[in-house]
């Protein structure tokens, strides 16, 4: 368990210089574990947004904290959790000692925890009540960029253990950027039924305006920026003879908090079967 | 015991300072209220009481553009934030000038520790590898056109502390010497405020000099 009083949580995302809502996402997150009392403090910081990851390095000088869990709001492994965060962040590896004593403690980011494939489907079911699963294709969307390179993976991963379970007639991936395309969806799916839930932790451009438009629920620059957030709103959308339902991005569901707090709670875990580190954590 | 950034807070408002940026700070029967510099005693603004109102307050210009960079000389106006002590008080500051606080805790215990501009390009990966390529000189013209306190592209109201590499070099010979200097109120106005230090460039500054190198 983390110790009461002695621990700090720092939320790292990506933060956007042009989307107002790329942030939202940790700071609602930051606030609802606050409000638990479980760390004595908790803070986001963003690669693009303020406070910056190096600003991090400077957020924990009350004396009383002495462990520092690092989770990274982030839907996989790739550049940013492998590079980007510990070069900015200076760490060390899993386990970092600072100067002053303090412990920093690199977590896996949320979207890596198994927990994640049960939000999906409870995204998914609650944008399309009373949907018959087995008449169902649900396309986890990602956006498949190069510096990304993980994304694609982690949305296969997905799809993978959800096509395990047998519900749905067909799971698939699609993405914005590589093959199997978004825009390709009414040939990729065959059920009368089709719910798409962006694999990304915020909502932007991407899943306000892009991806309906690769859907063709909405027309390309159609609506004023205020508007677009209703695109979530109106399912579902009768196009090629099927009912498409669209889900904003899963990062946005509140019990992400959750998914975080375990993360945070799994590098004990996982630290503790290593069994030498596991005098310096409890130390 | 008090956390050290609001023991900090507490001081700097005992010590009768009522800025930061471009807000003003004033305190009456325990309650601190801010409100933007210019907005001062108009009466017609719209009341907030939660330091999380702060977020959407600072998210937006006037002209209802995003602000990536929070400490530009950009924020909104016509609002009024009342806040009932000072755990409130630094969460809704940590909001409007996120880091801030914080930064300034750590140059008052006199271990601040601000990374030559150099440094931090060097250090980049991927996309942001080739801006350190940007001469002395496109140094010296960037930040004294991106970091400016008045009149910038945007401009930004940190007081600069990074030199420009291992010379101690101030980056820009464009700015004027106040530039660097804490606490000098970075609006101009000459009054006392909470400085906003920048200890090291942002990824904006940085991902402009990556602009200026491509270019070239
Ligand atoms: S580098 Fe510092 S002073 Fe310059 S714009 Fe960025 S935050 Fe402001």
């Amino acid at each position: 368990m983390i110790s009461q009083g002695d621990a700090a949580l720092l939320i790292t995302g990506h933060g956007s210089t042009v989307n107002p809502d790329s942030s939202a996402p940790s700071l609602a997150q930051a606030e609802a574990i606050r409000n638990r009392r479980i760390f004595r403090e908790v803070v986001c910081s963003f690669w693009k947004e303020e406070p910056s990851l190096r600003d991090a390095l400077l957020l924990f000088g009350d004396p009383e904290i002495r462990e520092v869990y690092v989770v990274p709001n982030f839907i996989s492994e790739g550049y940013f959790t492998q590079t980007v965060i510990p070069r900015e962040l200076e760490l060390e590896g899993s386990l970092t000692r600072r100067a002053n004593g303090q412990l920093w403690k690199y977590c896996e980011p949320v979207g890596s925890h198994s927990a994640v494939t049960e939000l999906l489907l409870a995204r998914a079911a609650e944008i399309a009540p009373g949907v018959e699963e087995a008449e169902t294709t649900l396309l986890i969307v990602g956006h498949g960029t190069a510096l990304n390179d993980q994304s694609a993976v982690a949305a296969k991963r997905q799809v993978d253990k959800i096509s395990a379970l047998g519900r749905y007639a067909s799971v698939q991936s699609a993405y914005m950027e590589e093959p199997p395309l978004i825009a390709d969806w009414p040939r990729l799916t065959t059920t009368p039924n089709v719910v798409v839930v962006p694999f990304f932790i915020s909502d932007g451009l991407h899943s306000y305006e892009d991806i309906p438009v690769l859907l063709g629920i909405e027309k390309e620059g159609a609506m004023a920026a205020t508007r677009l957030r209703g695109v979530f709103r109106s399912n579902p959308h009768r196009l090629h003879g099927r009912a498409l339902y669209y889900a904003n991005a899963i990062g946005t569901a509140p019990q992400f908090a959750d998914i975080i707090l375990a993360q945070a709670e799994n590098f004990e875990r996982c630290t503790l079967d290593l069994g030498a580190p596991a005098q310096t954590v409890s130390s | 015991m008090r956390p050290p950034v609001e023991r900090l807070l507490a001081d700097w408002i005992a010590s009768g300072t009522r800025g930061i940026g471009q807000i003003r700070i004033t305190q009456s029967g325990g309650i601190f209220s801010l409100c933007h510099r210019e907005d001062e005693g108009r009466s017609d603004l719209a009341v907030h009481r939660s330091p999380n109102d702060a977020i959407e307050i600072a998210k937006y210009t006037d002209a209802g553009e995003y602000r990536p960079l929070k400490t530009a000389p950009n924020l909104r106006r016509g609002w009024w934030l009342e806040l009932p002590d000072v755990e409130a008080l630094q969460r809704a500051l940590d909001f409007f000038y996120p880091g801030r606080l914080a930064a300034l805790a750590v140059w008052e215990a006199n271990r601040l520790a601000p990374t030559p501009l150099r440094a931090t390009l060097e250090r980049q990966t991927g996309m942001y590898r080739v801006a350190a390529k940007i001469p002395d000189g496109g140094i010296d013209q960037l930040v004294g056109r991106f970091c400016r306190s008045q009149d910038g592209e945007p401009g930004c109201l940190r007081t600069i502390m990074w030199a420009r590499d291992g010379t101690k070099a101030r980056p820009s010979l464009r700015l004027p010497l106040d530039k660097y200097i804490a606490p000098v109120d970075q609006t101009g106005r000459g009054e006392n405020v909470i400085p906003l230090l920048c200890q090291e460039a942002c990824n904006l500054l940085v991902a402009e000099a990556r602009k200026v190198v491509k270019s070239e």
